[in-house]
């Protein structure tokens, strides 16, 4: 009790520093503001403009296909479907890699190279909390990528039409979909560039490892399926985390895969991608927080 | 309620031991904790926050768990690391308002602290530029300022001096005793330079290797002896044999002659001693045995002894 009024005496000598009397609000409230902070600081916000021009220039990307779709309908003709949901990931599957591989080591391992993760670990969040709450800003940001441009296109769209309510009952069954896959593909991406960032404190190593795996992974996958028939397109393609997740979305949106790649040749049960999917996550979270259990602080 | 205990805490790295059955009880206050490099001062700091998992033993800090109840512990108390911690891409008032936030404070009182704390450690218009172009000096502020932005009941700082350049060390020892003295926050802090710990600290911790030395106010340590050293011109020898005739526990060394003391220094029968040899008076000044002295490796004809037998 006299520290207390020890300390109220200080006040009168140094207006500098004051003692705190106001709401500590605890864990649940650091792992979100560390989440928010993380998500920022992913497009650069709060930070030098140059942090920002990469992030910024991939995310406007993505929407570019969108866009033309949508012009293109106004302009010519609303008969031309240039793209489908189920279609638009492949032609921004480079710019999601892209992504990846330049936010998640400017996420998880700039921490490592600064040594900031002592000032947060000696905080109010452990270090499973910190893991998820990075992870999930890697994911919503990704979310951005995926879900915007859907989102663009199926509005444009319904916009675009001489009556939205009747765009809206006849593609109702679109919506769920692209919700799922946009969250399935954000998320599976995502945290592959995370659980490899993570092991490497040099940022252009982790952006290196990380466009290496989504580039070669699909190359063998494809060498291996298409000299060795069905067989060896099963084992290749779930190790291809692009090729799953094609695979799962086509299965969500219940479409045909496109003749003669892997996908096709491999002609597996549409819900073995979506095990697939969930074995992805699983696996990625694991070695994501058992990093975190033992990276040095 | 003890500020901090640990009972029987270890801690090894593969086969050295780091940390070895520590039991330790200390009451708030500003706690020096001295060690040569390698004692385990940092090993200790970091398995009380939870940084570090022991191998056996436990800890309470503020009277939480450490074990069970970091992240509410966690909530009061304040740590500035040995090594570097800080981003060098965002400004000082960006950073110590996220860390404010990651100690749980509510935005807009993370905004107001940070502007506080800043001032506190005395960092004023360069806290808006981006850390990378501070100097080693505003960046030890920085690092104190995110270990004090959520008004922790404990610091514990990791030789916060580390890096600065004399002026600087000044600043930050002085820094860190008006903080303990001023605003009542406990205060443990870990350094190999005694001199520092004598500066700012009341109790004193002593650890080596892994192992509790000894641990005491720093009173008690510094006034264990009263020795009087006087340095004359020439004729020590003589006045040496003058003051010894007259009861007092001298020894000779060199030019100087150590009068031990045991009821109030006698500096009127050394002054008209002295006067009357005419051996010409130097100095004349009061001892204390430094806090050095604890890590001097004793030896048998220690010239301290006869008088530490005089002053207890």
């Amino acid at each position: 009790m006299s520290q207390q009024s020890d300390r109220v005496a200080g006040n009168i000598y140094d207006l500098g520093y004051r003692t705190y009397d106001g709401a500590r609000l605890g864990r649940p409230y650091a792992i979100q503001s560390l989440f928010t902070y993380s998500l920022r600081s992913a497009f650069g916000l709060g930070r030098r403009t140059s942090s920002k021009i990469i992030p910024v220039a991939l995310a406007l990307l993505v929407f570019v296909p969108a866009a033309i779709a949508l012009g293109v309908a106004a302009l010519v003709s609303d008969e031309v479907e240039l793209w489908s949901h189920h279609g638009y990931y492949g032609a921004i599957a480079i710019v999601l890699m892209l992504f990846a591989a330049a936010v998640s080591p400017e996420m998880v391992s700039r921490d490592q190279r600064t040594r900031t993760l002592s000032l947060y670990f000696s905080r109010s969040l452990n270090r499973r909390d910190y893991a998820a709450a990075k992870s999930l800003a890697v994911i919503a940001a990704m979310l951005v990528l995926t879900l915007g441009p859907q989102t663009l296109l199926f509005v444009g769209r319904a916009l675009a039409t001489d009556s939205v309510p009747d765009y809206l009952s006849d593609n109702a069954g679109d919506i769920l979909p692209i919700i799922v896959t946009a969250l399935a593909l954000s998320s599976v991406i995502g945290l592959i560039g995370v659980a490899i960032a993570a092991h490497t404190s040099r940022r252009s190593y982790g952006t290196v490892a990380i466009l290496a795996v989504f580039l070669l992974a699909p190359l063998i996958a494809g060498i291996i399926a298409e000299t060795s028939g069905t067989t060896g397109a099963r084992i290749a393609t779930p190790l291809s985390p692009l090729d799953v997740a094609q695979g799962f979305t086509y299965w969500v949106f219940d479409e045909r895969l496109p003749d003669g790649e892997a996908l096709d040749i491999a002609n597996l049960q549409g819900w073995v991608w979506g095990a697939l999917v969930l074995a992805y996550l699983g696996v990625l979270g694991a070695i994501i927080l058992r990093r975190y259990e033992r990276i040095p602080a | 309620m003890p500020l901090l205990e640990t009972r029987a805490l270890s801690k090894r790295y593969g086969t050295v031991k780091a940390l070895d059955s520590l039991t330790l009880e200390l009451e708030p206050g500003i706690i020096g904790l001295v060690g040569a490099n390698g004692a385990g001062k940092s090993t200790l700091l970091k398995l009380l926050l939870g940084l570090l998992e022991p191998d056996g033993g436990a800890a309470t800090l503020l009277g939480y768990d450490v074990a069970t109840q970091g992240p509410e512990l966690r909530q009061f108390v304040g740590y500035m690391p040995e090594h570097d911690c800080l981003p060098g891409d965002v400004s000082a008032t960006e950073f110590v308002a996220h860390m404010a936030r990651m100690s749980g404070l509510p935005r807009a009182a993370a905004r107001e602290r940070t502007a506080e704390t800043l001032r506190h450690v005395g960092l004023f218009e360069e806290r808006y530029r981006e850390i990378r172009g501070y100097s080693t000096g505003m960046k030890q502020r920085v690092k104190l300022a995110q270990a004090l932005v959520h008004d922790p009941r404990l610091l514990l700082l990791d030789e916060p001096t580390n890096g600065l350049d004399p002026a600087g060390r000044d600043d930050m020892l002085d820094l860190v005793r008006r903080t303990g003295k001023e605003f009542g926050i406990a205060i443990v802090m870990a350094s190999h330079l005694l001199g520092e710990i004598e500066r700012v600290c009341e109790y004193l911790v002593v650890i080596d290797a892994g192992e509790l030395l000894r641990s005491g106010p720093i009173t008690g340590f510094t006034e264990r002896t009263q020795v009087l050293a006087v340095e004359v011109e020439s004729g020590a020898p003589a006045l040496v044999e003058r003051l010894r005739g007259a009861g007092l526990i001298v020894k000779e060394e060199g030019r100087l002659v150590l009068v031990g003391t045991a009821e109030g220094p006698p500096y009127d029968l050394i002054r008209d001693t002295v006067a009357d040899l005419g051996v010409g008076l130097v100095r004349m000044e009061q001892r204390r045995q430094a806090l050095e002295d604890l890590f001097r490796p004793a030896t048998p004809d220690d010239s301290m002894e006869e008088a530490d037998v005089a002053a207890v």
